[in-house]
């Protein structure tokens, strides 16, 4: 860390472009595609400590001396590509009982999932892994990178967001719906104007209770504060300390208060209309991103009006409406209407292999949707919408050094993603992946249970014994 | 106000006099600027001709008549070699195993709206085949997609095609062999073995009625049509001991002397893993919708390239969506995924039209591009198959199914 920051000194005095010990990548290519201006044709992206430092044109760039070098020069690079809201990689995807924000989706993931495999090759390098549509207010999300053995190393943000859901799961009607979703915030807001009741009576039983649970009241988050937030607030609040309220709860004032995204899913216009009511109800409505459903275009500017974060569009793409009489189709093309509606949008993968993002962007591409759009909504749209647009997305300066490295056009069904980069690591190299080889070729990949057994010859060492 | 539309018409009139000539008397007028004739065939810059549903001429090196359809390129319209999804499970005949008889041409239901989802896909003729819930279920029927809502108006005839199926899938949901009957509609086989049996038995039985016509049966005809190579089988295999089963099965009967059979292995997911059988019986091969992780029907394993490894060995092969549904079901998309998988542009467009047309024996009505053939055609805005084009226009026997906008 001393050199490092020494370096940095020297650096900031203008010595010498040199970084010294560290993290330090450079990845030289035939062409980059940054999604932040025209693109490089033989350019260099150098990554420092995770973070991209530079990128232009090679003749431009020098390398710093320290760096590992990787040459590609007949291979594209790419943004990591950003999946605004999957419910893979989890271990059940929701929960049987209807409010459950104090959940956590830490404990359900599953790094060794297959899934984080499949989405890593198909060259996406951030996700949001939410609950399901399921549940109503579903457990606390996060977001991760697809690479890594254990759940603290795939991390990029924990608790990133819960998903909350406006459409009913089958077998519940939206009166339901929606009463339980407005009970729980109204349950909230009792419970708290309740303690603050206490407090000032002196009757604080929740917070004798939690102080025989032993929870915190002397570190910062445990005192009383007042509430925050642009829906409602309870006065007073500031005398409950916040150690004292239900750990089941606070998920909640997370929310109201403006802490964590919700992810709102409205598969209608109606769901739009009461999800938009409720988030400006509860003071959510700016750090709302809505999974919306085809016909939703039509309460675009209801969405605009209330300035959510963006949208994350259907995997339909389009939506077709024939007029009963005239036997006309109208065709509202969803990526299109979005860009002129200005809604910050993002494209959702239809499936973790053969229908990922690029194949979705692709799609657009054929449906007559502007090329830069389609390559925008699997990358720094979506990395606007799940509230990372300063870190990921892009390939410019001061983002995470995540790169996919395309053997042709990222659209192409010809092209392969030959290797993925996360913060500057190589997490990816097709030629190593004897799952993908399998799937391609059929070769088996070596040690799986298809293959010949190999018998140990366990009394070779007894006879090896016997003649001596 | 008479004037200037008097002007803007005579000028009309004008401008089209050069290509009025191409669009007199015709239907319909489609151009492209890349026309795929059939496989290797490309003509830049085509007029398609179209009088009573079939291609009246192709005109290469001209440009676009006012008001004619004109888009990116054009190809033959789809031939789909397993296309599932239009009889229900009822159409299978529950009394027999072996049903040679009937033909899936009565349990056709028209007004299905899966036959203009079909048809707006770019498929525009299907091979319809009774379920695999028996073990020969029928003779299938070759249809045009869309068109007048009469069945006799849309079967393309071709080879006469029975269908039947090895594997579990015709002993599914029968009986076992010990215990009560659970019903009234007790059927064997309940194994795999047993499916292999019946096939065995049905042709040995019906080759025996040469020497002894007393053990002549209902069906026998058909049969003896098979071994004598004048009714061609599509068989569903998916696994390699399946198809297999089925390769043994043909060469079981011409070393008995009973004839030939005029095979053709449907689903054959793991035709790759023993392509000799299919090399030296000339076997040709449907191959199923590409996995998304590996496995198919009877966890059968289709590696991506499948297509290329066979077109290599001189397998003629037909891809076909199988009844799957949604984007992955579209002859178009498992086009282009053969592609991912190795196939040449050439190749892929020879697996979703003249491939699967010769297997049905239509190759001289659809299939290609040429005069006298059916006009079905598939509109792109793009290069077919590519992942950033579309369909955007399907004509159907003449007619738009599909209009490009």
């Amino acid at each position: 860390m001393k050199i490092s920051s020494l370096t940095r000194l020297a650096s900031a005095l203008a010595l010498t472009a040199i970084a010294f010990g560290g993290d330090s990548y450079a990845i030289k290519v035939g062409k980059i595609i940054t999604m932040a201006g025209d693109p490089i044709e033989n350019g260099i992206v150098l990554i420092e400590d995770g973070r991209i430092t530079t990128v232009g044109e090679a003749s431009e760039v020098q390398i710093p001396w320290d760096a590992e070098v990787f040459e590609a020069p007949d291979l594209v690079a790419f943004p990591g590509q950003v999946e605004a809201c999957t419910s893979g990689g989890m271990d059940r995807t929701n929960e049987s009982i209807d409010v459950a924000p104090f959940l956590d989706v830490v404990d359900s993931v599953d790094p060794v999932n297959f899934f984080f495999e499949e989405v890593l090759r198909a060259g996406i390098t951030t996700l949001n892994v939410q609950q399901g549509n399921s549940t109503v207010i579903a457990g606390r999300g996060m977001i991760v990178k697809p690479s890594g053995m254990t759940v603290a190393a795939m991390m990029v943000r924990p608790q990133s967001g819960i998903k909350i859901a406006i459409t009913p799961k089958r077998g519940k009607s939206r009166a339901v719906q929606l009463m339980i979703l407005r009970e729980a915030f109204a349950g909230l807001r009792r419970t708290l104007e309740g303690m603050v009741q206490d407090s000032e009576v002196g009757k604080d039983l929740a917070r004798r209770e939690a102080l025989a649970q032993g929870r915190d009241f002397e570190a910062e988050e445990g005192k009383g504060r007042a509430m925050t937030g642009s829906g409602w607030v309870v006065e007073g609040l500031e005398a409950v300390p916040r150690a004292s309220i239900d750990s089941k709860l606070l998920p909640l004032l997370d929310i109201v208060e403006g802490r964590i995204s919700v992810y709102l899913v409205c598969s209608t216009p109606m769901d739009v209309l009461h999800g938009l009511e409720i988030a400006r109800e509860n003071g959510f409505l700016s750090q709302t991103v809505m999974l919306i459903g085809p016909t939703c275009w039509k309460v675009s500017d209801e969405i605009k009006a209330a300035g959510v974060r963006g949208v994350i569009l259907p995997s339909t793409l389009e939506h077709t409406e024939r007029a009963p009489f005239a036997d006309e189709d109208t065709v509202t093309l969803l990526p299109t209407h979005f860009t002129e509606k200005e809604i910050p949008f993002a494209l959702a993968s239809l499936n973790s292999t053969t229908q990922s993002l690029w194949f979705q962007a692709a799609r657009c591409v054929g449906l007559g949707v502007d090329r830069e759009i389609a390559l925008a909504a699997i990358t720094s749209g979506p990395a606007e919408v799940i509230g990372l647009g300063n870190d990921v997305g892009t390939i410019e300066k001061g983002k995470h050094g995540n790169l996919v490295l395309f053997s042709g056009d990222p659209l192409s069904l010809q092209s392969q993603v030959r290797y993925v980069f996360i913060e500057g690591k190589m997490v990816y190299d097709r030629t190593t992946d004897t799952r993908l080889q399998h799937l391609m070729e059929g070769v088996e990949p070596e040690g799986t249970a298809a293959d010949e057994p190999v018998v140990e010859d366990v009394h070779e060492e007894e006879r090896e014994d016997g003649d001596k | 106000m008479i004037t200037p539309v008097f002007l803007i018409s005579s000028m009309l009139l004008a401008l089209s006099s050069t290509t009025a000539d191409v669009s007199k008397g015709k239907d319909l007028v489609v151009h492209a600027e890349y026309l795929h004739l059939a496989p290797g065939e490309l003509v830049r810059n085509a007029l398609i001709q179209i009088s009573d549903g079939k291609i009246a001429a192709v005109l290469p090196g001209r440009s676009a008549p006012v008001g004619a359809i004109s888009v990116h390129s054009v190809m033959a319209g789809m031939v789909d070699a397993s296309a599932r999804t239009i009889p229900s499970n009822g159409a299978v005949e529950q009394s027999q195993e072996v049903i040679v008889n009937l033909s899936v041409t009565d349990a056709l239901d028209l007004f299905n709206p899966a036959w203009d989802r079909l048809a707006r896909s770019g498929v525009t003729t299907a091979l319809i085949a009774p379920p695999d819930y028996n073990v020969i279920g029928g003779f299938t029927v070759v249809v045009k997609t869309s068109g007048a809502k009469r069945v006799d108006s849309r079967v393309v005839s071709g080879t006469p095609i029975l269908r039947g199926a090895i594997g579990d899938i015709p002993s599914q949901g029968n009986s076992p062999a010990f215990g009560s009957p659970r019903d009234y509609f007790a059927r064997r086989p309940t194994t795999r073995m047993g499916v292999e049996w019946e096939w065995r038995k049905a042709f040995f039985d019906a080759a025996q009625v040469e020497r002894y016509p007393e053990m002549d049966f209902e069906g026998a005809d058909v049969l003896r049509a098979c071994l004598a190579g004048d009714v061609r089988i599509f068989i569903q295999a998916w696994t390699t001991a399946d198809i297999r089963t089925a390769i043994y099965l043909d060469e079981e009967m011409q070393a008995e002397g009973y004839g030939d059979l005029d095979l053709v292995i449907d689903a054959g997911a793991e035709a790759w893993k023993e392509p000799d059988f299919l090399v030296r019986t000339g076997t040709p091969v449907v191959l199923p919708p590409f996995p998304a992780t590996g496995r198919l029907g009877e966890q059968a394993f289709m590696p991506w390239d499948t297509g290329r490894k066979l077109i290599d060995l001189g397998v003629l092969v037909a891809l076909s969506a199988h009844g799957e549904t949604g984007l992955n079901g579209r002859l178009s998309t498992q086009a282009g995924y053969a592609i991912r998988g190795g196939l040449t542009f050439d190749e892929a467009l020879a697996c979703v039209t003249t491939n699967p047309a010769s297997l049905l024996g239509v190759e001289e009505r659809v299939g290609s591009v040429k005069a006298g053939m059916d006009a079905d055609l598939v509109l792109w805005n793009g290069a077919p198959f590519s992942a950033t084009s579309n369909i955007v226009g399907v004509v159907a026997s003449g007619e738009v199914v599909l209009a490009p906008r």
